[in-house]
């Protein structure tokens, strides 16, 4: 209704400049606004109720028309703006999210090299452990076996010693009962006899 | 079937009878055997041997068995007769028995004493120390 009101006096000085300008009677500018009112054929009673008209019209436009549209149209604009308002807050939630994500995964990552780091290093130990007893094994086995070689050795030393002792009387007994006399006999017996009496 | 207490009590004291003068007496012995055909106690077949190996060993330890290798004079073997009834304060009878095995020298056994200088016996040394 501001708007209607608004352009009656803005379109006023544009029909005036329409109007041939005639000797005005000494009557004044009054007297030739009438005129130039009749000439258009507007009548200042029509007016009145075609202004009348024009307002209920205008009324009646506004209250079932112009504002319900505008009412969508600012409600349209507040989902708008509330859509993106939302869509500004989740851009930043994403952003902060990514960055938080970024950070754990960093985090994670150094936490899985500190792991794989410290279980090398634990493979390592066990296996310089085992390395370590792998070797003494070894060598208490060589020196075991070294042990049994020559405990081994010894014993096949006595065998043959005893073998070849065995062997010496065998053949000392041979050669003296051929080689003994019975006067050589008879002289150790009596030796033996001497021997028994003198206990 | 094996001796008890009682079989083992009695076998001593029949061997006690047999003695005269600390030696075994033959007429004791007969005597002995007389009395267990008649009586038959129990269990006399374990009573009859634990009786002969004490009068074995008591026999034993009264004589002497000379073993030799080589002649052995009658005059050595009852020097020896002599030596051991000095030493076990006992009347030792001595016996001469050849064995060449022993080369030389004289092995005297009395009773579980064995007294030995013979070559043999010294080689069997040398060859147990080696």
């Amino acid at each position: 209704m501001l708007h209607a009101a608004g352009l009656f006096p803005v379109m006023l000085p544009l029909l005036l400049a329409t109007v041939d300008a005639t000797p005005a009677a000494a009557s004044g500018p009054l007297e030739g606004l009438k005129q130039t009112f009749e000439h258009f054929g507007v009548e200042p009673k029509l007016i009145f109720f075609q202004l009348v008209s024009f307002l209920i019209l205008f009324a009646v436009l506004y209250r079932f028309g112009i504002k319900p549209t505008i009412s969508t149209m600012e409600a349209r604009n507040k989902k708008i703006e509330s859509g993106l308002k939302n869509a500004e807050e989740t851009q930043l939630r994403l952003a902060a999210a990514a960055q938080e994500s970024a950070q754990l995964i960093k985090t994670a990552q150094l936490e899985a090299q500190k792991v794989v780091n410290e279980a090398r290093k634990i493979a390592k130990d066990f296996a310089d452990k085992q390395q370590g007893e792998a070797n003494i094994r070894a060598a208490d086995i060589l020196a075991k076996a070294q042990q049994a070689i020559e405990l081994e050795h010894k014993k096949m030393l006595d065998q043959a010693r005893g073998e070849i002792a065995r062997l010496v009387v065998k053949t000392t007994e041979q050669v003296l009962a051929r080689k003994l006399s019975d006067a050589d006999r008879a002289g150790y017996n009596e030796a033996a006899t001497k021997e028994l009496t003198a206990l | 079937m094996a001796a008890n207490k009682k079989t083992k009590l009695l076998a001593k004291q029949l061997f006690k009878l047999s003695l005269i003068n600390g030696q075994v007496s033959a007429g004791q012995v007969e005597g002995v055997l007389g009395y267990l055909e008649k009586t038959q106690p129990h269990h006399l077949l374990a009573l009859l041997k634990l009786y002969h190996r004490a009068i074995a060993t008591e026999l034993a330890r009264s004589h002497a068995v000379v073993e030799h290798a080589g002649p052995l004079g009658e005059a050595t073997l009852k020097l020896i007769e002599r030596t051991m009834t000095q030493r076990y304060q006992r009347s030792v009878t001595a016996s001469a028995k050849a064995n060449p095995k022993l080369l030389a020298g004289l092995r005297v056994r009395v009773g579980s004493d064995v007294y030995e200088s013979t070559v043999a016996g010294q080689l069997a040394s040398l060859s147990s120390a080696v």
